[in-house]
């Protein structure tokens, strides 16, 4: 069902744990933090459950984020599911969520987030465990608040741009100074649908540029890797495959990137 | 010091020791289990060493010993999977490794060679070819071509100019590539490149491994 944010946010008296796919507006989550209700993001693997499960909903070909968000939701006793299937995210989950809404006894509420006002990206351009912050910037969905004691920013010796992959161990690969770009960034600013902060890139770092196999993405992805005069294309599906880790490994150590 | 590239059908060896050793080669299947390296590659290699250098860069780092040039795409076609290196103004441009759907190709060469009791060096490089991107897919293009009359010879042949187009093309189609694998020494696959093709050997990822082996050991990776 797709409900004004104002509605959206006015029946959540009657939940105590959301399911979240992709980032809704920051007056939906703002109504969950304020409402005190337990958010789920279902983008991440949340339970031990064959991905398997999804197959009666969606092709096996398919966006594996998405994949596991099926899962989460036929697993997890959920009230509501919040679904952003507006420019911030697409098409595969606006279809996840029609087949959600007809699969399960309860809401699925389509929301449409075009929020603009910037949060910041320090997580992005930190000196940190690439995985940590990723972590974080994941975790950062389910809160409206604003960031507390940003980290400083640190010069890149790399580049991650894309999606938090459905599988993190890709990223220790990387440096800790890596930034990271893509939507990934828009995901730490709080603005998902911001296409232009989403195509920039840093052409002065060896950038890998990472995509989810099966997403609309790998078009963006291959697309600017092609302008970069330094980068590695990668698709990546449920797993990472020992030649992706070997391609990362290769690019990084090929560049001149130190651990 | 020695090294070993433990690949899929072969493994190959060189003592960096004995001065003026050439390297030696063994079918994995013949593996003794209890090989021992100082520095590995190859698919299997991990199980044999204590420092492991991965392919790709085994690889570029021999294609850099080898070729001394500043551009230049290496093609290194195994039995169970295809991966290239691309370098220009002397730095890493591009790379690739396909081990889906180039599956099995070179395995798949060497088996028909012997299941069809052919020789590749009297086989002529065939006007037509087979559209094939994996070993497995393409034999039952041969078995259809043989079936409606093509003679067995003319069959396999167009399937080794089919992988060898699908190789090129996922090295980006170049006008000149260096050629790396045993498939160097199978004159067939060479002459079904459509572009210059500077067959070097099966002994690049070796020759990468020599050059691993002159720089400081990497910290242990947990
Ligand atoms: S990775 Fe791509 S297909 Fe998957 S949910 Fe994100 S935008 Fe959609």
């Amino acid at each position: 069902m797709t409900l004004d944010p104002a509605s959206s946010v006015a029946i959540m008296s009657r939940f105590r744990k959301i399911g979240i796919i992709g980032v809704p507006p920051l007056e939906i989550i703002r109504g969950a933090n304020e409402h005190g209700l337990v958010i789920h993001d279902l983008d991440e693997p949340l339970v031990r459950e064959d991905l398997e499960t999804a197959s009666p909903f969606l092709p096996r070909v398919y966006c594996a984020i998405l994949r596991t968000a099926v899962v989460n939701a036929l697993h997890l006793e959920l009230d509501a599911i919040y679904a952003d299937t507006g420019p911030g995210k697409c098409d595969c989950a606006l279809h996840t969520a029609t087949i959600l809404a007809e699969t399960l006894p309860i809401p699925v509420i389509c929301t449409k987030n075009t929020d603009n006002a910037s949060f910041g990206t320090p997580l992005c351009q930190a000196r940190l465990p690439l995985i940590d912050r990723m972590l974080a910037i994941t975790a950062g969905v389910k809160s409206a608040a604003p960031y507390q004691n940003p980290p400083d920013p640190c010069a890149p010796t790399a580049g991650f741009w894309g999606v938090p992959p459905r599988d993190f161990s890709i990223l220790g690969l990387f440096p800790d100074t890596t930034h990271i770009h893509g939507w990934a960034r828009c995901m730490e600013n709080k603005t998902p649908a911001d296409h232009a902060l989403e195509g920039q890139f840093n052409p002065e770092v060896p950038t890998v540029f990472f995509a989810q196999s099966f997403c609309a993405k790998t078009a963006l992805a291959r697309y600017l890797a092609k302008k970069h005069p330094h980068a590695l294309y990668l698709d990546v599906d449920v797993h990472t495959t020992s030649s992706a880790r070997a391609k990362v490994q290769a690019f990084l150590e090929l560049s001149g990137v130190r651990p | 010091m020695i090294l070993g590239d433990f690949g899929t059908s072969y493994c190959k060896f060189l003592d960096l020791d004995a001065p003026g050793a050439r390297p030696t080669i063994i079918a994995t299947k013949e593996l003794p289990r209890e090989t021992r390296v100082d520095l590995a590659t190859g698919h299997n290699g991990k199980r044999f060493a204590d420092r492991y250098v991965n392919e790709l860069i085994a690889l570029a780092r021999g294609g850099e010993a080898l070729t001394q040039e500043e551009e230049y795409v290496l093609l290194d076609c195994g039995s169970r999977d295809i991966k290239f290196i691309r370098y220009a103004n002397g730095k890493l441009a591009d790379m690739g490794w396909n081990a889906e759907c180039g599956a099995s190709m070179g395995f798949t060469i060497e088996l028909l060679e012997r299941y069809y009791d052919l020789d590749y060096a009297h086989l002529r490089v065939p006007e037509q070819t087979f559209s094939v991107t994996c070993g497995v897919l393409g034999m039952s293009d041969i078995f259809d071509a043989v079936i409606s009359g093509v003679p067995v010879a003319e069959a396999v042949a167009r399937f080794v100019k089919g992988i060898a187009i699908n190789a090129y093309r996922f090295a980006g189609s170049p006008a000149k590539l260096y050629l790396s694998g045993g498939l160097c020494d199978n004159p067939l696959f060479v002459g079904s490149f459509p572009c210059q093709v500077t067959p070097l050997g099966r002994f690049v990822l070796l020759r990468g491994l020599e050059a691993e082996a002159h720089q400081p050991s990497p910290p242990p990776v947990s």
